[in-house]
C-alpha cells in the first residue's frame, strides 16, 4: 500500500475525538522546538535575515516619500546621489538578506527534518514487535516522511514568517504612528477585520485542503488496489465495478478540490477589497491632511504604500497558524514514535554487563559465549489483545538436535518460535540460555546467533549477492557461492541474466516465491548460526526442489540447535524430536516412531499423508 | 503523442478557460485603473496645472457643488476613495470567477484523466502488468497528473497573466511618459533571461533532490517491511548507518536546492529593487525638470511592481511547464498501449465446460515455448489435475483458458467455441480461478466473496465458506463476515487467504473451477476436507487442480504430468503410480517415506537427473 494512504488525515480519526481541529498543544511544539533550537546559530542568523528583510521593506517607503517631499517642497533635490547610494544600499540589504534567509532556512529545515527522521528510525530499530503489529508498515512510512517534511516546514519557515511578520508589523504600524499618529490609528483600524477574516478563511482552506488529501490518498490506494489485484478483476470480470467505484472517488475529488479552490477564490478578493478600504481610507483623511499642510505629499503616499504592505503578514500568519492546528496530531504522532519505548530491551544489570566487559573469549555481555542448551520453563504467552497464545510450555532443546513442530494454522507455532528469538518476552515463565534465563543476557546476543528463515521470505531491494550476504557482512563471493549450492539455490541463480550481481527489484518482484525462500536460506547458511529456525520455509517449493534443500540442509542443521515448522510431514520426518501443538500447547512430544506408535493426533496426520493410505480410503 | 492526449482530454473544458481568460483580463483592467486614479487624485491635490478640467475634477464637482476649498478636496477624495474601492471590489469578482472557471476545468479534466487511466490499467493485458513495476505506475497515476493538474491549474493562467500584463500595462506607460516607460522596461530582458537560465540549471538539482528522496523512501520502506530479517541477523546497527548515509544526501541535496534558490532569489530581487530605484531616482530629476507629475511617478512606481514580479516568476513557471509536458508525455505512454480486444462474440447462455486442446503452442516474444503443442481434452464436470515441475507449463495452460495470454498455435475450444474467437469477458465470467497468492480486496470479507456474483445469497455464500472451511474462521473474526480485510483489518494467514479465495470462487457458481497451487499454505487436513467438500458440490462443475502435493492431486480424475510445456504421462493415480515414471518417483519421494531417507536421496538425484536431460 502506498505511504499516501495512511496520511495522517486517513489514520487522524483514530487519534482524534472528532474531526474538530484539535487545539494547539504548545507542549508538543515545545519539544519540537528543541530540533530547531539546537542549532542555535542558524536560528539566530535566520532570525536576523528575517529582521533585515523587514526592516528593508519598511524602508524603501520612507526612502521614495523623503525623496517626492523634497521635490514637492524644495522643488529640487539636494542630493539625488546620495538617495541613490541609500537605496542601492538597502537594495543590496535586502537581496543578501532574501539569500541569507534561504540559506539558513533551507539548512535549518533540511537538518531539523533529517534529525527528527534520525531520531524516529533509530528508536524504530529498537522497538519490539509489539509496537508493529497495530501499526502497518505504510503508516509508519507516513510518519517518516510527510510528517517529517511537515513539521520541518512549520518549525524552519514557520519561525522564519514569524519574524519577518512581527517586525514588518510592528515596523510599518511604528512608522505611520510616528509619521502621523491619527491616521495611522485610522488605518490600523481595519486590522481586527482582517485577521478575523483571515483565521475564518484559512481554517476553512485548510480543512478542505485536507479533504483533498484525503480523498488523494483513497484515489492512490485505489490504483493500488487495482494494478495488484488486476488479474483478480479479470478473473472475476470487475472491470466495470472498478472503475464505477473509482468514479464516485474521481467525483469526490472534483468536488472538494473545486471547493477548495473557491474559498480560496473568496478570500482572496476580500483581502484585496479590505486592502483597499483601509488605503481608501488614508487618501481620504490623508489627501485632507495634505490640504490643511498637516502632512507632506510624500507621507500620504508612504501611507497609501503601507496600507497595502501591512496585510500581507497578516495572511501568512493565519496560514501558519492554521497549519499548526493541523499538523498538532502528526507532532504528536512523531513525538509519540520517537519517544515510545521497548517492551524489551536489555536490563540495567545486563547493560552495567555490556559495559565492564573486556574479555576475549566471553560474549559481549560477559557470559559464556556458546549455547548447548535452550530451555522453556513453564512459559505461557499472550499477545497484548485477545487470549492466552500458548500455555505450560515446557521444552528443552539441546545442541545438535533438530526439533519440528506440527500443528493446524493457529496452534501457535509461530509464537513459540517468536518466543524463542526473544521478539516477544513469555507472560509467564521463563526461558533459560544454558540454565540462564535470557532476561539476564544481552538481546543482541542471542539475536546474533539465530538464522531464521521466516514464512514469507523477505528479499530487499540490491543484487542477489548482497541479499544472501545480509547473513554475514564479511562473507566473500566464493563463501556465498557456497552458501548457495548448500541452499540449492546456486542453479537457479547461475542462470539468471548478471548470475550473482543481478538486481532484484522492489521486494524481489522477479522472483518467485519459492526463490525467494531458497535465497533466505542461503542467507542463513551463510550466517552459520547456532540456532537455526525456520518457519514452514519449504511449503511453496515443489516436491524436487524442497529435496534438494532438505540434502543441504540436512549437512547444516548438524551441531546446531534447529528448530523447524512444517507443513509437510516429509520433511520433519527425520528431526530429532518432533512436538504436536494445538490451542497453545504441545499435546504430543517425541520422535516418529513413537508417535507413530502412540496414534494420537501425529499418527492421524501422517496416515493421511501417506500413499499407503490412500488404497484403504 | 502528448499533444493528441491534451487535446482530447481538453475537450469540452476550454470554454471555462476561455471564460477564466476573459475574467482575468477584465479584473486587471479594473486594476490597472486604480494607479491612475491616485495620481489624479494626488496631482490634483498638489495643484498640478495640467488637471484642471479633468474628469475626477469634474465628477467631484458634481458631488459637491459649493465653493468651500476643503470641502471641494474632501469630495474629490471621497469620490477617488470610493472609485478605487469599487474597481477593487469589482475586481475581485472577476477574481472569483476566474478562480472558479479554472477549478471547475482544471478539476474536470484531471478527474477525466484520472477516470481514463484506471479504465485503461483495468483493460490492459496481463504481459504489461507483469513487466511493468507497480511503482512506477502508480507514481505515473498520482504524482503525473497531480503535476498536470498543478499546470492547468495555474502555469496556464500563470503565463496567460505575464503577457497579459505587459501588453496592458506597456501602453499605459507610454501614454504617460514615454521615458520613463523605456526606463521601466529596461531590466526585463535581463530579468526574463536570467530567469530561463537559471531555472534550466536548477532542474537538474530538482531531479537530483527528488532522487535521493526515492531513495530515502526506498531504504525506510525495504527496512519497515524487512524488520523481522533485520533483527533475526541482528542488523540494525548496519541499518542505521545505510538509513543514515542516505537521509544525509537527502539534506544535504534540499540544502544545495536551496542555496541555489537563496542566490537566485537574492539576484532576481536586486535587479527587480533596482529596477524601481531606477525609476525613482530617474523619475524624481525629470519631476525637477517639470517633465513629469508627482502623480505619474507614483503611477509608474506602482505599475512597476505590478509586473516586475510577474516576470520574475516567469523561468519557474516555464521550468513547471516543462515539468507538465514531460508528465503529460508518461501519462500518454501508458494510454497509447493496445487494450485487450473487446469485440469478439459473447453467447448468452452458461458453458457445459468442455475443454479440447489441439496442438496449442505458445511462447512468449523471442523465448523458448512455454506450451509446445499439447493436446488434451477435459470433459464437463471431470477433475484433472496437472503436476510438473516448475516451469513446465502448468499455470501457463490456466492462462490461455483465462484469454490472459493469447495462443499463438493450435486450437482450444469451450465447448463447440474457438476460445480466441469469444469475448474475453464472457471466457473468464465461465472460470473462477484460484491463485498461490490470492489477493483480496481491502473491503469486508463479504464484499470480496461476492466479487464474481454480487446477488449470491447468504445462504450460497455461506455453502460456499463452509466447502472452502473457513467458515467458522470467519465467525471468529471481531465482526464476522463485515471484518475488513487489509492492513487496516483482520490479519489473515497465508492459509485462510487462499481459503477465502477458494470461497470467492465458488460463490460464483462458474462451469469451470481451476485452483493453481491455491491450496498450498492450507495444511494436509483441512485439505483432505476441501477437496472432499469440493466433490460433494451439486453443480458439479468441470475442475482443473494444479499441485506440487500428491495428497492434493490423486484424487483426481485424471492427472497430466507435464515437463517443458508437454504432457508426458496421463491417467489417474493408480495407474500412474504403478508406470514407471517421474510419478511413481514423486510418490515415492513424497509418500513412501517408511524407507530410509538415504534411499530417497538417492531416487532424488536419479529422478533429478532424469528430469534435467
Amino acid at each position: 500500500m502506498s505511504d499516501a494512504y495512511f496520511d495522517d488525515e486517513n489514520y487522524g480519526d483514530e487519534f482524534e475525538s472528532s474531526s474538530k481541529p484539535a487545539r494547539v498543544n504548545l507542549g508538543i511544539w515545545k519539544q519540537l522546538l528543541a530540533y530547531a533550537t539546537y542549532y542555535r546559530t542558524d536560528v539566530i542568523c535566520l532570525a536576523c535575515c528575517a529582521f533585515v528583510v523587514a526592516i528593508c521593506e519598511i524602508a524603501f517607503p520612507l526612502i521614495t516619500r523623503s525623496v517626492i517631499d523634497d521635490i514637492s517642497e524644495k522643488g529640487f533635490v539636494i542630493d539625488l546621489l546620495r538617495y541613490a547610494g541609500i537605496y542601492a544600499g538597502f537594495c543590496l540589504a535586502l537581496a543578501l538578506a532574501v539569500t541569507g534567509f534561504l540559506w539558513f532556512g533551507g539548512k535549518l529545515r533540511s537538518h531539523i527534518s533529517h534529525d527528527i527522521r534520525r531520531d524516529g528510525f533509530e528508536n524504530l530499530q529498537n522497538l519490539s514487535f509489539s509496537y508493529y503489529d497495530y501499526r502497518p508498515v505504510g503508516w509508519l512510512m507516513a510518519r517518516m516522511t510527510s510528517d517529517c517534511e511537515r513539521l520541518s516546514d512549520i518549525l524552519a519557515w514557520g519561525v522564519l514568517d514569524f519574524v519577518w511578520s512581527i517586525t514588518i508589523m510592528t515596523g510599518i504600524a511604528g512608522a505611520m504612528l510616528f509619521m502621523e499618529p491619527v491616521l495611522a490609528l485610522v488605518v490600523l483600524t481595519t486590522l481586527p477585520l482582517l485577521v478575523w477574516i483571515s483565521l475564518f478563511f484559512q481554517s476553512r482552506i485548510l480543512k478542505s485542503a485536507r479533504q483533498v488529501r484525503k480523498t488523494n490518498s483513497r484515489i492512490t490506494g485505489s490504483y493500488n488496489e487495482n494494478i495488484m489485484g488486476v488479474a483478480t478483476s479479470k478473473t472475476f470480470v470487475t472491470e466495470a465495478q472498478n472503475l464505477q467505484h473509482f468514479g464516485n472517488l474521481t467525483d469526490q475529488m472534483y468536488e472538494s478540490s473545486v471547493q477548495n479552490a473557491i474559498q480560496a477564490a473568496l478570500y482572496l478578493p476580500m483581502v484585496m477589497t479590505l486592502g483597499s478600504l483601509a488605503s481608501g481610507i488614508a487618501l481620504v483623511i490623508g489627501g485632507v491632511e495634505l490640504g490643511w499642510g498637516v502632512i507632506s505629499v510624500g507621507t500620504l503616499i508612504a501611507f497609501l504604500t503601507y496600507s497595502r504592505q501591512f496585510f500581507e503578514p497578516i495572511e501568512q500568519m493565519a496560514h501558519w497558524f492554521a497549519e499548526m492546528q493541523m499538523a498538532q496530531a502528526s507532532a504528536e504522532r512523531i513525538m509519540s514514535l520517537i519517544a515510545a519505548k521497548s517492551d524489551i530491551e536489555d536490563s540495567p544489570e545486563v547493560k552495567a554487563r555490556l559495559q565492564n566487559q573486556t574479555s576475549q573469549t566471553l560474549a559481549e555481555d560477559g557470559l559464556s559465549n556458546n549455547i548447548n542448551q535452550i530451555e522453556f520453563r513453564q512459559v505461557d504467552f499472550s499477545y497484548a489483545v485477545g487470549g492466552p497464545v500458548l500455555q505450560g510450555i515446557n521444552l528443552t532443546i539441546n545442541k545438535g538436535e533438530t526439533i519440528a513442530i506440527v500443528g493446524s494454522t493457529g496452534s501457535g507455532k509461530t509464537s513459540l518460535i517468536s518466543l524463542l528469538c526473544r521478539f516477544y518476552e513469555p507472560t509467564t515463565g521463563k526461558i533459560l540460555l544454558d540454565g540462564v534465563d535470557y532476561r539476564d543476557r544481552g538481546l543482541n546476543f542471542l539475536q546474533s546467533n539465530l538464522g531464521i528463515v521466516l514464512q514469507s521470505s523477505h528479499v530487499f531491494a540490491g543484487t542477489v549477492e548482497d541479499n544472501i550476504q545480509y547473513g554475514n557482512l564479511h562473507a566473500n563471493h566464493d563463501q556465498i557461492v557456497n552458501a548457495a549450492k548448500q541452499a540449492g539455490a546456486h542453479y537457479f541463480i547461475k542462470d539468471m541474466p548478471d548470475g550473482y550481481t543481478t538486481q532484484i527489484g522492489e521486494s524481489g518482484s522477479s522472483l518467485s516465491a519459492g526463490q525467494k525462500q531458497l535465497i533466505s536460506f542461503a542467507r542463513a547458511i551463510l550466517a552459520d548460526p547456532k540456532i537455526l529456525i525456520m518457519d514452514e520455509a519449504t511449503s511453496s517449493v515443489d516436491t524436487l526442489t524442497e529435496q534438494h534443500v532438505q540434502t543441504g540442509l540436512k549437512a547444516l542443521l548438524q551441531g546446531r540447535i534447529s528448530v523447524v515448522i512444517a507443513h509437510r510431514l516429509s520433511t520433519i520426518r527425520n528431526a530429532t524430536r518432533i512436538l504436536v501443538v494445538e490451542q497453545g500447547r504441545i499435546i504430543e512430544e517425541g520422535n516418529h516412531e513413537q508417535l507413530m506408535e502412540a496414534e494420537g493426533r501425529y499418527h492421524r496426520l501422517y496416515r493421511q499423508q501417506r500413499l499407503s493410505s490412500l488404497w484403504e480410503s | 503523442m502528448p499533444k493528441q492526449l491534451f487535446l482530447s482530454i481538453s475537450l469540452g473544458f476550454r470554454q471555462p478557460y476561455l471564460f477564466a481568460i476573459l475574467a482575468m483580463v477584465i479584473s486587471y483592467i479594473f486594476l490597472f485603473m486604480l494607479p491612475l486614479i491616485s495620481r489624479t487624485a494626488l496631482d490634483i491635490l498638489l495643484k498640478e496645472p495640467s488637471t484642471t478640467g479633468n474628469w475626477l475634477t469634474m465628477l467631484a464637482s458634481a458631488a459637491y457643488t459649493g465653493d468651500d476649498q476643503d470641502s471641494q478636496t474632501l469630495a474629490l477624495l471621497l469620490v477617488s476613495a470610493t472609485i478605487s474601492i469599487l474597481l477593487t471590489a469589482l475586481a475581485g469578482v472577476f477574481f472569483y470567477l476566474r478562480g472558479y472557471w479554472i477549478a471547475s476545468a482544471s478539476e474536470g479534466i484531471a478527474r477525466r484523466l484520472r477516470d481514463r487511466l484506471l479504465n485503461h490499467l483495468n483493460h490492459l493485458p496481463i504481459l504489461f502488468h507483469n513487466n511493468t513495476d507497480t511503482g512506477d505506475l502508480i507514481q505515473r497515476c498520482t504524482s503525473d497528473v497531480e503535476t498536470f493538474r498543478v499546470f492547468l491549474s495555474g502555469q496556464v493562467i500563470e503565463i496567460a497573466r505575464a503577457i497579459l500584463m505587459l501588453l496592458v500595462v506597456t501602453p499605459i506607460l507610454f501614454s504617460l511618459h514615454p521615458k520613463m516607460a523605456w526606463l521601466s522596461l529596461a531590466s526585463m530582458p535581463l530579468l526574463f533571461f536570467s530567469a530561463i537560465l537559471f531555472f534550466r540549471k536548477v532542474k537538474s538539482v530538482f531531479t537530483r533532490v527528488d532522487e535521493s528522496e526515492a531513495r530515502l523512501t526506498t531504504v525506510l520502506q525495504e527496512n519497515l517491511t524487512g524488520i523481522r530479517v533485520v533483527r533475526a541477523f541482528a542488523r540494525q546497527d548496519y541499518e542505521i548507518e545505510k538509513f543514515a548515509k542516505s537521509n544525509a544526501l537527502f539534506r544535504e541535496e534540499n540544502k544545495r536546492l536551496m542555496r541555489l534558490l537563496g542566490g537566485y532569489y537574492g539576484f532576481s530581487d536586486f535587479i527587480c529593487l533596482g529596477q524601481i530605484g531606477l525609476l525613482l531616482i530617474a523619475g524624481a530629476s525629470w519631476t525637477i525638470a517639470g517633465e513629469l507629475t508627482v502623480g505619474t511617478l507614483f503611477a509608474f512606481i506602482t505599475y512597476e511592481s505590478m509586473i516586475i514580479w510577474p516576470i520574475r516568476h516567469m523561468g519557474r513557471v516555464l521550468t513547471d511547464t516543462s515539468k507538465a509536458v514531460v508528465a503529460l508525455g508518461r501519462l500518454s505512454e501508458i494510454l497509447s498501449e493496445p487494450m485487450e480486444s473487446q469485440n469478439e462474440l459473447s453467447p448468452q447462455h452458461r458453458l457445459k465446460g468442455d475443454i479440447v486442446l489441439k496442438d496449442v503452442s505458445f511462447c512468449h516474444k523471442g523465448s523458448q515455448p512455454i506450451i509446445d503443442n499439447m493436446s488434451l481434452q477435459i470433459q464437463a464436470g471431470e477433475t484433472v489435475a496437472f503436476l510438473g515441475p516448475p516451469g513446465s507449463g502448468k499455470s501457463t495452460i490456466v492462462q490461455l483458458l483465462l484469454r490472459l495470454h493469447d495462443y499463438q498455435q493450435g486450437s482450444i475450444f469451450l465447448d463447440q467455441y474457438e476460445l480466441s474467437e469469444l469475448n474475453r469477458k464472457y471466457a473468464r465470467n465461465q472460470m473462477s480461478i484460484v491463485m498461490q497468492e490470492p489477493f483480496l480486496f481491502a473491503a469486508s470479507i463479504r464484499e470480496n466473496l461476492i466479487l464474481g456474483r454480487r446477488q449470491a445469497t447468504e445462504e450460497e455464500i455461506h455453502a460456499a465458506t463452509m466447502a472452502a472451511q473457513i467458515h467458522d474462521s470467519i465467525l471468529k473474526f471481531p465482526r464476522a463476515y463485515d471484518s475488513m480485510v487489509g492492513e487496516r483489518g483482520v490479519t489473515l494467514s497465508g492459509g485462510q487467504r487462499q481459503r477465502i479465495a477458494l470461497a470467492r470462487a465458488l460463490v460464483k457458481q462458474p462451469p469451470i473451477l481451476i485452483l493453481d497451487d491455491s491450496l498450498s499454505a492450507v495444511d494436509t487436513d483441512t485439505e483432505a476436507k476441501i477437496l472432499a467438500a469440493l466433490k460433494n458440490q451439486q453443480h458439479h462443475q468441470t475442475t482443473i487442480i494444479i499441485a506440487h502435493r500428491l495428497s492434493s492431486v490423486m484424487h483426481a480424475d485424471r492427472i497430466f504430468v507435464l515437463d517443458c510445456g508437454q504432457i508426458i504421462q496421463q491417467g489417474n493415480h493408480e495407474t500412474l503410480s504403478e508406470q514407471p515414471g517421474i510419478y511413481q518417483k514423486l510418490c515415492l519421494i513424497q509418500g513412501a517415506i517408511e524407507t530410509d531417507i538415504e534411499q530417497s536421496a538417492a531416487m532424488l538425484t536419479a529422478a533429478t537427473s532424469e528430469l534435467s536431460e
